[in-house]
């Protein structure tokens, strides 16, 4: 007897990331998950990124290692709330880990959730973590052809972060030809150029940053005026 | 490098189905798998044949279906009566 099953496999990390989600919808919360290779410069391109930020800005910071504490360690300088999530061996965060740990912040209060993925570019494409955006970070150092080798975050990211620039001088990185790959797995994919050493390309960065919370907040305040019409009738 | 998770959510998925079907067991189960789900096919059939080994789920076989992108899904499962 045959019969069929239907549903995704990840249906349980699904459920969860999609109650995430409603949170930080009602939050007004813009929730970003950060993906690259190991090394690559994730937690160095947000300590750049949180130095920058107005500090009155509400921000909180997840940060997921394998093992140590290190790079909550590195994050807490700035003054933010972080929490580091030690998987003990899995691969990636799954919206479960994040669940968890988000649950003693008041999410309601929060203008940006920034999520440091464990670094890998493949298993963590695979778990929705309740986020707006995938952002893929991508250094200079790791050779042009990555968007090709691994698609799968390419395709998904809506953001391409391009780190270590500082250091094209020394390494044979063809940057067009990096960009050209990604936006051949990803034609809407978008792309900016950051060093997190010398402060290149932040500008940038911070400008679609800010304009991905405007258009969350509006979302979510017209979200909520509809519910308020809805309501009142 | 993820696969044991997702080996690990199908024998779940299958232990929640047969609930529905007493007096049978689980042959076969059928996933569909994209090229750019980020799932390692050799691999998640390694993982999911260790798990089931030596276990109550035991002749339970896993294939995979090829599919479009990034799906990841169920497809079908086979009993037979005990
Ligand atoms: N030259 C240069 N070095 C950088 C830059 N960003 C990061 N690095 C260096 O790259 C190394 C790795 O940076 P991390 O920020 O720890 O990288 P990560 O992606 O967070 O690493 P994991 O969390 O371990 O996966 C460190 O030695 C950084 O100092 C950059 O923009 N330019
Ligand atoms: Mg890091």
């Amino acid at each position: 007897m045959r019969v069929a099953l239907e549903g995704r496999v990840l249906s349980e990390n699904d459920r969860v990331a999609a109650r995430l989600r409603e949170g930080l919808m009602e939050s007004g919360t813009l929730s970003l998950n950060f993906i690259g290779s190991p090394g690559a410069g994730k937690t160095a391109f947000l300590e750049k990124t949180l130095e920058l930020l107005p500090h009155d800005l509400r921000i909180a910071l997840l940060t997921g290692d394998i093992q140590t504490e290190n790079d909550a360690i590195r994050l807490a300088k700035y003054g933010f709330p972080v929490k580091q999530i030690c998987t003990g061996g899995a691969c990636h965060l799954d919206a479960r880990m994040v669940e968890k740990h988000v649950a003693d912040w008041p999410l309601a209060e929060l203008d940006l959730l920034l999520i440091e993925n464990i670094g890998n570019l493949v298993c963590p494409t695979s778990y929705d973590l309740g986020e707006d955006g995938k952002v893929v970070i991508l250094s200079v150092a790791e050779g042009e052809d990555k968007p090709l080798k691994y698609p799968g975050i390419f395709r998904k990211a809506e953001l391409m972060i391009l780190t270590k620039t500082d250091l094209l001088p020394y390494v044979p990185f063809q940057l067009e030809m990096a960009k050209q790959y990604a936006r051949a797995v990803n034609p809407l994919i978008e792309i900016v150029e950051t060093s997190a050493t010398t402060g290149a390309g932040f500008g940038q960065w911070l400008a679609w940053l800010a304009s991905r919370m405007e258009t969350k907040r509006e979302c979510c305040d017209s979200a909520i005026a509809e519910v308020r019409k809805v309501m009142a009738c | 490098m993820h696969e044991m998770g997702v080996a690990d959510s199908i024998l779940q998925a299958v232990d929640k189905e047969l609930l529905r079907y007493p007096g049978r067991r689980a042959v076969k189960v059928s996933v569909k798998i994209g090229n750019l789900a980020g799932v390692d096919r050799e691999s998640l059939h390694f993982c999911f044949d260790s798990m089931v080994k030596g276990t109550t789920w035991e002749p339970l076989e896993l294939d995979v279906q090829p599919a479009a992108g990034d799906e990841l899904d169920f497809s079908a499962l086979e009993l037979e009566e005990i």
